[in-house]
C-alpha cells in the first residue's frame, strides 16, 4: 500500500539557503547580466598587467591627444598615455576604493548596529545619536570633510567614503536586530543560556545579513562614484595615478578638443555604477522576505 | 531605480559641468567692450599692486611719466622728456603740459610730488613702495618740470617709471580719500571709474582725454572668469569680446570659427624650475645641469602649451631688454643626465619634491616634469600649493636655513620692461625671499657684481656688458631648470580691434574699437 502513496512533498522543497537564493537570483535577468559586467571588470583590474596593452604611465610626447586607432583604441592623453590602458589599471583603483571603504564601513556599521539593537537603553541612545550626527550631512559634504582633515589621497578617500557609510548601516542592522531579538529563536537561545556575544553573531546577525549583503552591494557603486568625484576636485588620487575621477578631471581642459578623454573615463565610471546597483537591486528581490 | 535613476543624473552633470553655458545677463550696446580674465582684481590703488590682472585694470584709469606701446616699447606718456644726469642719479622731467585729472583736479608737478610722496611713503604700508626706494626727494621745480633725485645711482630708473606702480593718482583724491584712494581711483587714462565689485569692473569713456579722438568706445568692463571653458564660452556666446589667456589646449576649437580670432604673441615670461643651491643634492653643480639634460623642452611645450613658445636659451627671456642669448638650449639628453648624477654620486638618481601652484596648467607643466624625471631616475613628487601655503612655504622664510624648497617651478615676467628686473629679484646674492624671490638661493659674487654695475649705471654699453656676463654664468651654474618661454594668448572678437597683450601679460585698452 505504501507503494501507492505519493512522495512526501517536504523531501522535494527543502532548498539550501544558497540554492533558494540562487533559485529566485536567476530569475532576475537584469542583475545576472550586470553581475557578468562587474565579474568581467574585476577580471580586467585583476590581470591589468596581461590584460591592458600599454604601460599606463608610460608617455608618448609625439602621440599626444590622439582619437581611436587601431593602435590605440581609445585614443591617448595629453602626455601620449594609452586611455584603455590606464581605464584597465584605474579600474583597480576605484575597485578597491569602492571593496575596502564599503567592506570597512560596513564592519564597523554592523558592529554598532548589533552592540546598539541587542543592548537597547542608554547604549542606543548614545551610538544613535551619534549616527544621526553623521546623517545630518550630506555624504560628500562629509567624505570632503573627512578628506580635508586627514589630507588628500586615496588611502584617505577610502577612510573618508567608510566613514559616510557607517552610520546607513548601523540603522540598517540595528533595526533589524529589534526584530529578531523578539523572535521565538532567539528567546530559546536566551532561555538557556547563551552569553549576548555569542547571541549577537550566531543567532542575531546571520538574520541581518541579507539587509546588509544587498545595501552593501548598492552601495559599491555610490562609494567609487563619491571616490571619483573626491579625486575629480582634486582630493583623491595623486598623479600619475589612473583613478578614473582624475582622469575626467585631466581630460575636462580638453573638451572640444579631445573629447575621448571625459567621454571613456565617464563612461566606465557609468558603466560600473549602474551594474553595481542594477545588481543591487536583483539581489534585493531575491534576498528580501518581504517580497517572498 | 530610482537611486540609479538619480546616480546616473549626478554622472552625468559631473561629465557635462565644464561644458555648461554661460548665459548672457546683459545685452550689450555697441559701444561697450567685455574682457574676461582668469582672476579677480585685487584693488585698483597702482600704488598697492603686484599683479598683472589688477595693474591691467588700473592701467585703464591710471597712467604714469611714462608707459609701454603694444610691443612692451618704453614710451613717454605724461612726461615730454626726461633729462639725466651721467651718473644717473638726478632725472629732471618735463611734463606734458594742458592734461586734466577725471576730477578735474589738474596735473603739474605738484601732482607728480604729492603721488610719488604717498605711494614710497613707508607709513603708507604700499605694497609697490620697493620700486621707489630708490628715490631720495621728489622736487617741484616749476610748474611742468619735477626734478627726482636718487639715493644711489640707478640706471633703469626710467624702465621703473613705466611700471604701473609709478601712475600718478589725482592729488586732489589722494586728500579725498586716503587710505581708500583704491576705491575711488581718479588719473588721466583714456577712462574713468565707474564701478568695482568683486569679479566686475565698470569704466567709462573720459571725455576730456588728452590724445585727440580716443576713446573710441563707450564703456569697458572687465570680468573675472575663473574656469577657462566657461571664459572661452562667453566669448563664443558673445557676451565678451576679448578674453585673456586663452586656454592654448583649445585654440584647436576655435580655430576656424568665423567670429573669432586667436593672437599669439611673445611673452617676456622666463619660465623656469628653481633648484635650491644651498640644499643637496642641489648644491652640486652636476646634479643642476643634469635636471636641465633629463628635460626635452620641445615636448613640454608641445603637451603643456600647445606647442606656443620657445625653449629658453638665457636665463632672461629672448623678447626682454638686456637679453644675450647662450648658445643652444640645454640639449634633451637623458643618457648625459644620468651619467652626471652618476659622477655626481647619485647613479640611482634620488628623490625630492616639486612644489608650484595649482592651476590646471601649471599642474600639467609639473606632472611632465615628473615623467621626464622618473625617466632618468629622479623620483619627483609633485605637490602644488595654494597661494597661502605657497606663501607660507616659499615666500615669507624668514633665512634661507629655514627654507624647505627644493624645486620650485614658477615664472617671471618683468614688468620694466628691462633686464635689470628680470635678473635682479630672482638671482641676486641679497634677494633671498622674504626680501625677494630668488628661491634657488643663488649667490655667485660675479653675478652679484654684474648686477649691481648694472644698477648703477645709465651707460647703455656698460649695463649690456655687464647682464651679458652675468647671464653667461648664470646659464653655466645652472640654478634654474631653464624651461621656455611661453606665448601669451588671447582670442577677441573680430570686430574688436586696439585691445594688446603686452610681453609681460598685462594689456593695453586705450585704442580698443567695435566695427
Amino acid at each position: 500500500m505504501s507503494a501507492t502513496l505519493p512522495e512526501p512533498a517536504v523531501a522535494t522543497t527543502i532548498r539550501t539557503p544558497i540554492g533558494e537564493f540562487w533559485r529566485r537570483f536567476r530569475r532576475q535577468r537584469v542583475a545576472l547580466i550586470a553581475g557578468l559586467i562587474i565579474l568581467l571588470i574585476i577580471l580586467a583590474a585583476v590581470f591589468a598587467p596581461f590584460v591592458a596593452p600599454f604601460e599606463p604611465a608610460t608617455p608618448d610626447y609625439d602621440n599626444i591627444l590622439e582619437g581611436s586607432s587601431a593602435l590605440h583604441w581609445l585614443g591617448t592623453d595629453a602626455y601620449g598615455r594609452d586611455v584603455l590602458s590606464r581605464i584597465i589599471w584605474g579600474g583597480r583603483v576605484s575597485l578597491m576604493v569602492g571593496f575596502l571603504s564599503v567592506a570597512l564601513g560596513a564592519g564597523v556599521g554592523v558592529a554598532i548596529g548589533l552592540i546598539s539593537g541587542f543592548f537597547g537603553g542608554w547604549v542606543d541612545g548614545v551610538l544613535m545619536r551619534l549616527m544621526d550626527v553623521l546623517l545630518a550631512f550630506p555624504g560628500i559634504i562629509l567624505a570632503i570633510g573627512v578628506v580635508a582633515l586627514l589630507g588628500p589621497g586615496i588611502d584617505n578617500v577610502i577612510y573618508a567614503i567608510a566613514v559616510f557609510s557607517v552610520p546607513v548601516f548601523s540603522r540598517l542592522v540595528r533595526g533589524s536586530t529589534l526584530a529578531l531579538k523578539q523572535t521565538l529563536y532567539v528567546q530559546a537561545a536566551r532561555s538557556i543560556g547563551v552569553k549576548a556575544p555569542l547571541l549577537m553573531l550566531r543567532h542575531i546577525l546571520p538574520g541581518a545579513m541579507p539587509g546588509v549583503i544587498v545595501y552593501a552591494s548598492l552601495r559599491l557603486g555610490t562609494s567609487i562614484l563619491t571616490a571619483a568625484s573626491l579625486s575629480f576636485i582634486g582630493l583623491g588620487a595623486r598623479p600619475p595615478s589612473a583613478e578614473w575621477g582624475a582622469m575626467l578631471s585631466d581630460g575636462r581642459s580638453y573638451l572640444g578638443v579631445a573629447d575621448h578623454l571625459t567621454i571613456f573615463p565617464g563612461l566606465a565610471i557609468f558603466v560600473i555604477v549602474l551594474a553595481f546597483n542594477l545588481f543591487g537591486d536583483g539581489l534585493r528581490d531575491a534576498l528580501d522576505q518581504k517580497l517572498r | 531605480m530610482l537611486k540609479t535613476a538619480r546616480t546616473l543624473a549626478l554622472i552625468a552633470a559631473l561629465a557635462a559641468s565644464p561644458l555648461t553655458p554661460v548665459f548672457a545677463t546683459h545685452a550689450w550696446a555697441a559701444g561697450d567692450v567685455v574682457i574676461g580674465l582668469d582672476a579677480n582684481i585685487v584693488g585698483l590703488d597702482p600704488a598697492d599692486l603686484n599683479d598683472n590682472l589688477s595693474m591691467t585694470a588700473s592701467r585703464t584709469m591710471l597712467q604714469g611719466l611714462y608707459g609701454f606701446d603694444k610691443d612692451m616699447k618704453m614710451i613717454p606718456v605724461l612726461a615730454e622728456s626726461t633729462d639725466a644726469n651721467a651718473e644717473a642719479t638726478e632725472f629732471t622731467v618735463h611734463l606734458r603740459k594742458g592734461i586734466t585729472f577725471h576730477d578735474g583736479a589738474k596735473f603739474n608737478a605738484e601732482a607728480v610730488k604729492i603721488s610719488f610722496d604717498r605711494a614710497r611713503n613707508p607709513e603708507n604700508h604700499l605694497k609697490r613702495a620697493s620700486l621707489y626706494q630708490p628715490i631720495k626727494s621728489v622736487d617741484v621745480i616749476d610748474e611742468n618740470t619735477v626734478k627726482i633725485t636718487l639715493n644711489a645711482p640707478f640706471g633703469a630708473m626710467i624702465n621703473n617709471f613705466a611700471h604701473q606702480a609709478f601712475a600718478i593718482s589725482s592729488p586732489k583724491a589722494i586728500a579725498e580719500f586716503g587710505k581708500d584712494l583704491g576705491r575711488h581711483p581718479s588719473g588721466t587714462g583714456p577712462y574713468q571709474f565707474v564701478s568695482w565689485e568683486t569679479d566686475t569692473l565698470k569704466v567709462k569713456k573720459f571725455d576730456k582725454y588728452w590724445k585727440p579722438g580716443l576713446p573710441k568706445i563707450d564703456t569697458l568692463t572687465i570680468r573675472s572668469t575663473p574656469e577657462n571653458g566657461s571664459r572661452l564660452a562667453m566669448l563664443q556666446a558673445g557676451e565678451a569680446q576679448f578674453i585673456y589667456p586663452m586656454p592654448p589646449e583649445l585654440v584647436k576649437v576655435v580655430e576656424k570659427s568665423p567670429a573669432i580670432d586667436v593672437v599669439a604673441s611673445k611673452s617676456i615670461y622666463a619660465r623656469y624650475v628653481a633648484m635650491n643651491t644651498l640644499r643637496k643634492p642641489f648644491t652640486d653643480v652636476r646634479v643642476r645641469e643634469a635636471m636641465n639634460y633629463a628635460v626635452d623642452k620641445n615636448a613640454f611645450l608641445k603637451v603643456v602649451f600647445a606647442g606656443y613658445g620657445v625653449p629658453l636659451d638665457a636665463p632672461l627671456p629672448s623678447n626682454l631688454a638686456g637679453y644675450s642669448k647662450q648658445g643652444a638650449p640645454y640639449p634633451y639628453d637623458p643618457a648625459k643626465a644620468k651619467a652626471l648624477l652618476a659622477e655626481a654620486g647619485y647613479p640611482n638618481g634620488f628623490e625630492t619634491v616639486l612644489w608650484g601652484g595649482n592651476s590646471t596648467i601649471t599642474q600639467r607643466g609639473m606632472q611632465f616634469l615628473q615623467q621626464q624625471f622618473a625617466a632618468v631616475g629622479v623620483k619627483v613628487q609633485v605637490e602644488p600649493l595654494e597661494s597661502g601655503v605657497a606663501a607660507a612655504k616659499i615666500w615669507n622664510v624668514k633665512t634661507p636655513e629655514e627654507a624647505t624648497t627644493m624645486m620650485h617651478y614658477t615664472a617671471w615676467s618683468a614688468s620694466t620692461g628691462d633686464a635689470d628686473w628680470g635678473i635682479r629679484p630672482l638671482l641676486y646674492g641679497k634677494a633671498y625671499p622674504p626680501v625677494l624671490f630668488n628661491t634657488s638661493y643663488y649667490n655667485n659674487p660675479q653675478v652679484n657684481a654684474d648686477i649691481e654695475a648694472g644698477l648703477t649705471t645709465a651707460d647703455a654699453a656698460k649695463r649690456t656688458a655687464a647682464y651679458n656676463d652675468a647671464q653667461a654664468i648664470v646659464w653655466k651654474d645652472a640654478p634654474w631648470l631653464f624651461l621656455v618661454s611661453d606665448d601669451n594668448i588671447a582670442a577677441k572678437s573680430k570686430k574688436l580691434s586696439g585691445i594688446y597683450v603686452l610681453p609681460d601679460g598685462q594689456m593695453l585698452t586705450e585704442e580698443a574699437a567695435l566695427n
